[in-house]
């Protein structure tokens, strides 16, 4: 599949890294070859680069909608108690006293409710000062403090990992010590925290209190978890010998799920006929305690789906890329740089089944001083074959009287016996 | 793209938030002060209770409180479509489009994340990440970057110490740099002693530890002590460059950069490095994904890449040759050759031009001619 480079509006990169072309009959390249001035801007690069934070935008969105969406619901909820509670009163035969006391109740649950839009709007305000921060900090990026923008980057996808990985003590001290905490989102985390040790304790209450929370959204995208917590519930009755509950819980919290999930509910339900011990493998797994494993992974993805993040950390994502543009077949051999990740057995590891890079223009790096050759810097051929650039023979010749040892395989020559390779 | 955009759409969703809190506010008002008046009536006018209270609930019924709040909030929920739309168009809406599916070992990335914060000097936060993964030890690498990182911080609060223990200590691995480094901390030194106006001071420590290099660094060395004329006003002399205080800064990396040589480390973090080419290669990737609607499997069992993801000077760890003719990588079955004229081209390149081994073929680059015979291998 060959297909012509797309720009990545990497201008920098582009134009720095142009390949030594001068032919030998060209003595005008040469005068041409004066070093390219750094870009003014790094513009299309800086615009790609935001491109990617769409989850950096939408969690802090979608948790401020959690909020309005829940304060709309305690509003709503208050009214139609305060309005119904005046039409009772209207049909009720109340003495003047009763009827006064009731109203008065009234008065006051309202004022309750006043308090409580108060705090839920400040609570509103927050989350959407955390939206603006998220693109403050996208709007700060300018050419000048890329670096640090970039390390700061960095540092938030770290601290999404290890929150993903429940790491929480480590992303607040990460988040703390880079000053960053605007910018990740612990505390959306803080929601999912309290579900998972509870998943890990073999507590599902929390589990199915988070699924009722958002029982619409894991409606629309048609979410079965409720119906794994409840059939994991079910299991526990079972393990517990508690068959009548068993069969009373089946009816009243796995029958609905019938209808789309009718196959997995009938190999839940004939572990009535086992027990916790049994060693038939259809049925002996579903009592395994790696199932509330399952329950965690599970969870989590969903969770992330309803936050609006990837379903994979942004370290993965971004470090697979990361690897595949660096992978070239040369990082698996001994004499790799220590400064390619890939001379290192961890990145190796996770670069293994990830493709290689490829190349359409030569790139030709200094064996001896590791720069680029280019035609500033043009590659010199020794009588043996190998090749180096003219800054690093120049340096040994002038050092050496004209003398110059292979590194590879110690021949010596005199710098005379040297030509300018031409690479197109 | 434009954040401005962006930022348009979300004013509008705050606007539209503040909005529907006043309008609640309001219903609350209208009703609370609706049931008050009925309470003054029931207290005050000899009306029956019960016309009172009816009367209260048909008013309640007229403010519509519920269809006015479900109201507002659809006004709401437009615009956070319209944002959440915005978003989706202007940005990557899933990054993860171009991810293989591979199972990591946490184990392998935990040990990563740590020696990236070890090598960064964040041992707070990489202890912190091998205890929470439930790793059983410190890494190897923990205890050489604490040591680094403290002689580059006692450099930062000008304390040389710590470094030059460390460089006398590896003189000898250090070779060639080792001596020259020896001296340019001592230099430091003794510049920050004459700094100060310590022109005694500075001479005793120049006859200390300077003056073992006399001979080496002969000129520097004479320099140096023509500055003791200029003792706290070292500014004014004719080598105000000695006082700069980038002159710490640069040691202070070449610290940095000698340790890491010396212990097999690399200068920059590997994750840094990792990440950064990732920052550079994700949008091309993206791109690609949408312009080729690459299916899921075929991501899965690509061997390389399809489009190269052109990466800065600084990812550039190995020589690359490209043969002009057949756009092939060179490897090592199929070296790069240098032609008489000195044009290169890959092997296979060769052999197809020339048809036979001994036939004579024209240079696609040139009017030069050679024969596979005097066509050499080459090595980068
Ligand atoms: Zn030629």
């Amino acid at each position: 599949m060959e297909m012509d480079s797309l720009s990545n509006g990497n201008n920098t990169t582009a134009t720095a890294s142009t390949p030594a072309t001068v032919s030998p009959d060209s003595s005008a390249a040469t005068a041409r070859a004066t070093p390219t001035p750094p870009p003014s801007s790094t513009g299309p690069q800086l615009t790609e680069a935001l491109k990617l934070e769409h989850q950096f935008l939408r969690v802090p969105f979608e948790h401020y909608k959690k909020t309005i969406r829940a304060n709309h619901r305690a509003v709503e909820k208050e009214v139609s108690a305060v309005i119904s509670g005046v039409t009772d009163a209207a049909s009720a035969d109340f003495s003047p006293d009763d009827a006064v006391n009731h109203l008065n109740s009234l008065v006051s649950r309202l004022q309750g409710l006043k308090r409580k839009l108060e705090e839920g709007s400040r609570a509103e305000n927050l989350q959407a000062q955390k939206c603006r921060a998220r693109l403050d900090h996208l709007e700060s990026a300018d050419g000048e403090n890329l670096s640090e923008w970039n390390s700061t980057r960095l540092k938030r996808i770290l601290v999404d990992y290890m929150l993903r990985m429940s790491y929480y003590d480590t992303a607040v001290k990460l988040a703390e010590c880079s000053n960053i905490q605007d910018l990740v989102d612990i505390d959306v985390f803080q929601e999912a925290k309290k579900v998972i040790e509870a998943l890990q304790n073999k507590d599902v209450a929390p589990a199915l209190a988070w699924c009722a929370d958002n029982k619409s959204r894991l409606k629309k995208s048609k979410s079965k978890l409720e119906f794994q917590l409840r059939l994991q519930e079910f299991i526990e009755l079972v393990r517990a010998e508690n068959n009548m509950r068993a069969i009373t819980y089946a009816r009243k919290y796995l029958a609905p799920w019938g209808a789309t999930h009718m196959k997995e509910l009938q190999r839940v339900l004939a572990t009535l006929a086992f027990k916790r011990d049994t060693e038939c493998a259809t049925y002996k797994v579903l009592f395994e305690a790696k199932q509330w494993d399952f329950l965690v992974d599970q969870f989590k993805q969903e969770f992330c789906k309803l936050y609006g993040m990837t379903m994979e950390p942004l370290l993965n994502i971004y470090l697979q890329a990361g690897l595949s543009a660096l992978k070239t077949p040369y990082c698996y051999k001994d004499d790799c740089t220590k400064e390619d990740p890939l001379s290192q057995e961890a990145f190796r590891t996770i670069a293994m089944p990830l493709p290689y890079s490829k190349q359409h223009h030569s790139k030709l790096v200094c064996y001896i001083t590791k720069e680029l050759m280019d035609t500033e810097n043009p590659p010199q051929v020794l009588p043996n074959g190998y090749v180096y650039s003219t800054k690093a023979l120049e340096e040994m010749a002038k050092k050496n009287d004209g003398r110059i040892t292979c590194p590879r395989t110690g021949s010596e020559y005199n710098y005379t016996e040297l030509v300018k390779a031409y690479i197109s | 793209m434009d954040l401005n955009d962006i930022r348009d759409a979300f004013d509008h969703v705050a606007k539209k938030q503040k909005l529907s809190y006043s309008k609640s506010q309001d219903i609350v008002d209208q009703i609370g002060h609706e049931i008050e008046q009925a309470l003054i009536s029931i207290q005050l006018s000899q009306e029956s209770q019960k016309s009172i209270l009816t009367e209260l609930m048909l008013k309640l019924n007229a403010i519509g409180a519920l269809q006015q709040l479900e109201g507002s909030q659809k006004e709401l929920n437009i615009s956070v479509t319209k944002y959440q739309k915005l978003l989706d168009k202007l940005l990557y809406p899933d990054i993860s489009k171009v991810y293989r599916t591979a199972d990591y070992d946490a184990h392998v990335v935990n040990q990563i994340l740590a020696n990236h914060f070890y090598h960064q000097g964040l041992f707070d936060v990489g202890d912190s990440i091998m205890k929470e993964a439930g790793e059983p030890e410190a890494t190897a690498l923990r205890s050489l970057f604490l040591e680094m990182h403290q002689i580059l911080e006692a450099m930062r609060v000008k304390n040389i110490q710590p470094a030059l223990t460390w460089v006398s200590a590896n003189r000898e691995k250090l070779v060639q740099n080792g001596f020259n480094l020896e001296f340019r901390i001592h230099r430091l030194q003794f510049i920050e002693l004459l700094r100060n106006g310590n022109r005694a001071d500075a001479l005793k420590y120049a006859r200390t530890y300077l003056a073992p290099f006399a001979s080496l660094q002969e000129n520097e060395f004479q320099k140096l002590m023509g500055c003791l004329l200029y003792s706290g006003r070292v500014e004014n002399s004719p080598y105000p460059e000695l006082v700069s205080p980038s002159n710490w800064t640069e040691i202070t990396e070449e610290l940095n950069r000698q340790f890491c040589t010396l212990f097999g480390q690399s200068y920059k973090s590997p994750l840094s490095v990792a990440m950064a080419a990732g920052f550079e290669g994700l949008p091309t990737l993206l791109k690609l994904a949408n312009v080729m609607a690459v299916k899921k499997h075929e991501w899965q069992s690509m061997k390389q890449l399809p489009v190269p993801l052109e990466l800065g000077k600084e990812f550039h760890f190995h020589s690359i040759f490209v043969c002009p003719v057949s756009r092939d990588q060179c490897s090592e079955e199929n070296p790069p050759m240098l032609l008489p004229c000195y044009h290169v081209l890959c092997k296979q390149s060769i052999m197809r031009l020339s048809k036979s081994s001994a036939q004579v073929f024209k240079c696609p680059y040139c009017p030069a001619v050679a024969t596979v015979a005097n066509c050499r291998q080459l090595y980068f």
